[in-house]
């Protein structure tokens, strides 16, 4: 029967799912978008009849596919990209890390431009942000800022790869090598990435991965922190299963053999270790059907990260008639983007603002976003939180009022992003 | 602890060195085995449905090094599981595997001061140490290795290879049909409250070993023990 239901699904996906062609009429250019075929629907109703529900078979496989891919020793799947960033940092509050762990105070360096996930963990774990500036065109942290910011408390660097663009590895791992700081990758944006020939999210202790539908690869919510530290890919564990100290799997027992046999702070000797709780944690677990589905994106990975390349080469082609008003990214040095987006900044010289551009655009069914957060320090949620500001955020505060980005996602055809050229060369034409 | 990997597996020989021994040769029929020295796997005998949950197994210490192809394991008949093995397990049989666990020499020690004591088969986790290229970073190891007889002492091929990348490895067989058993006292006497201790063979054996070492100021972080079950 399941073979059955299993070959309706992919005659469902045929008749209702497939993507239509663009009508530049009509249709709406989304800056994101789910890409799929009947193979992930196949293995999201697979999953349901196992009706498994927490993690399974799928998150098995997603698990080491991601490993294989990035050639990563521990993954250890999450419900969001927010949740890995969450219990990537917390992981180093741990007491497991002696005299290695964050404690309250203690400061980390980020940047001031960018999402509001990479900075919440470290305000939550009541240490303190220390907020640098970026520079452009590749929007990413400003390295000698950051040099500037390490103080006697600087304990950790958490710094996304910008949209997709990977950060001065090279400079930021030796930073961070020469005084001993911990050093986190918010990968969320950059999956498939490369630096130096090496996929992003393998050079720090830890990094993170998201699988919200406008990334690299999706499973509806979900994320992942990815780490070759064997100690630390434990302790994250265990702060996504509830802080408990045993390691088993739903549904596992005593896979250590030791379950009844140990002593733990005052607790009785031999308490089930199943119920011995060695951190102040969460329950942030991924479900077997979304894993379903990022089994299945993760085959198309590599082709997703080429067409967002290829998209990327589109814009530039056209949109490098316009130098004059806008400023265009750039990747790294020495590194090979998977482009989250196409970020796009307006020069204070140009006869026209963002706005009127961004307005423009969206009027034509074009949608744009904004670099997230902006300068994040002028948001309401920062207000009276406890932080420091290395430097001026000239750039943080240009991004804030001039920046903005266009989609690179897989789905996003030549022909859409042709329309995209022409409605811009309309606009551009007015001045 | 890595990812724990589930691997279809092929019994490729099984030889009975001493009656009611077994050391077993496994090939993965997938991917290829990847585990860290000291680490155990979980064995089951049932077929494994992979949307069901994991069948019945029983903890093995992995006696190979990381960088072989195959996995071998050695186990002792005690119970109805290892009964069922000694029926079930021969050349040709698929099994299902799912490791790696445990973090034996994964966490810091002091690589210039070990002591390896084992108990029977207890010394299979080191082995997979000693026969392993970056065991040659230890310097003047010592292995304090306590056996029923010398007819279960069925490792000298594994221990003629582990001279071969470290050749300050000090080997103490300890033949307790003679000797009598491996003396803690006599270990600690021989080494102090410096080095870091590995103690692996049977749990009443640890226990003792570790609460004697313990009671010596050994400090509790210096003692790693091999107790899985």
């Amino acid at each position: 029967m399941r073979e059955k239901i299993l070959q309706l699904v992919k005659e469902y996906y045929q008749a209702n799912l497939v993507p239509k062609k663009f009508d530049p009429k009509t249709d709406t250019i989304r800056y994101a978008g789910r890409v799929f075929d009947e193979k992930e629907l196949v293995n999201l109703v697979d999953a349901s009849l196992d009706f498994w529900l927490t993690e399974g078979r799928f998150c098995d496989q997603f698990i080491e596919k991601i490993a294989d891919f990035l050639n990563v020793e521990n993954v250890i799947l999450t419900n969001s990209g927010s949740s890995a960033n969450l219990i990537a940092l917390s992981a180093l509050t741990s007491k497991k890390l002696g005299s290695k762990r964050l404690m309250p105070g203690d400061e980390v360096i980020t940047v001031a431009a960018g999402f509001p996930a990479t900075v919440t963990p470290i305000v939550q774990n009541k240490l303190v942000p220390v907020f640098v500036d970026v520079e452009l065109p590749t929007y990413n942290v400003e390295i000698s800022a950051l040099k500037s910011a390490i103080s006697s408390k600087t304990r950790a660097i958490f710094l996304a790869h910008t949209l997709g663009n990977p950060f001065n590895v090279k400079e930021i791992v030796e930073i961070a090598h020469e005084n001993d700081l911990w050093l986190i990758e918010d990968n969320c944006d950059a999956f498939g990435s490369k630096y130096d020939g090496k996929y992003t999210g393998t050079f720090g202790d830890l990094a993170t991965i998201s699988f919200y539908p406008a990334h690299h690869i999706t499973t509806g919510e979900g994320g992942a922190v990815v780490t070759n530290n064997d100690e630390l890919g434990s302790i994250v564990k265990s702060f996504r299963d509830w802080g408990r100290d045993c390691y088993c799997a739903g549904g596992e027992n005593n896979t250590c053999g030791k379950r009844f046999t140990q002593q733990f702070g005052t607790l009785p000797l031999g308490y089930d270790h199943k119920y011995v709780y060695s951190e102040i944690g969460y329950n942030l677990k991924m479900t077997d059907m979304s894993a379903a589905i990022g089994s299945a994106q993760m085959d198309k990975l590599e082709y997703f990260c080429n067409r967002r390349r290829e998209n990327f080469s589109l814009y530039s082609a056209f949109l490098s008639n316009y130098t004059n008003y806008l400023i265009l990214p750039e990747a790294t040095e020495n590194s090979d983007p998977a482009w989250f987006t196409y970020v796009i900044s307006v020069k204070n010289s140009a006869p026209f603002g963002r706005t009127e551009l961004v307005t423009y655009l969206n009027e034509h069914r074009i949608e744009t976003r904004n670099i997230f957060a902006g300068n994040m320090i002028r948001q309401p949620a920062f207000i009276d939180q406890v932080f420091r500001v290395q430097g001026e955020l000239t750039n943080s505060d240009f991004i804030m009022n001039n920046t903005f980005f266009l989609g690179t996602y897989p789905g996003m055809t030549k022909e859409m992003i042709g329309h995209t050229e022409e409605i811009i060369k309309r606009f551009m034409s007015q001045f | 602890m890595a990812n724990v990997r589930k691997y279809k597996s092929r019994i490729i020989k099984v030889e009975q060195p001493v009656s009611n021994i077994f050391v077993v040769t496994l090939e993965s029929l997938e991917k290829r085995f990847k585990f860290k020295e000291g680490q155990f796997l979980h064995l089951a005998l049932d077929p494994f449905d992979p949307s069901k949950a994991w069948p019945d197994s029983r903890c093995f210490s992995i006696q190979t090094s990381p960088e072989d192809q195959h996995l071998k394991l050695t186990y002792s008949v005690k119970g109805k599981f290892t009964t069922r093995m000694a029926t079930e397990l021969t050349e040709g049989r698929e099994v299902c595997l799912k490791l790696p666990y445990g973090d034996l020499f994964q966490k810091a020690h002091n690589k210039k001061n070990c002591v390896f004591i084992a108990g029977g088969t207890g010394i299979t986790p080191y082995l997979s140490l000693f026969i392993c290229k970056d065991f040659s970073e230890y310097e003047t190891p010592k292995l304090y290795f306590g056996v029923r007889d010398m007819s279960f002492h069925i490792y000298q091929d594994e221990f003629n290879k582990s001279l071969q990348i470290n050749p300050s490895l000090k080997i103490n067989i300890v033949n307790q049909e003679v000797e009598g058993i491996l003396d803690i006292e006599k270990i600690f006497a021989e080494n102090g409250v410096e080095p870091h201790y590995f103690i692996s063979g049977p749990p009443a054996m640890i226990n003792k070993f570790k609460k004697s070492l313990l009671i010596k100021q050994v400090n509790e972080n210096n003692i790693r023990t091999d107790d899985w079950g």
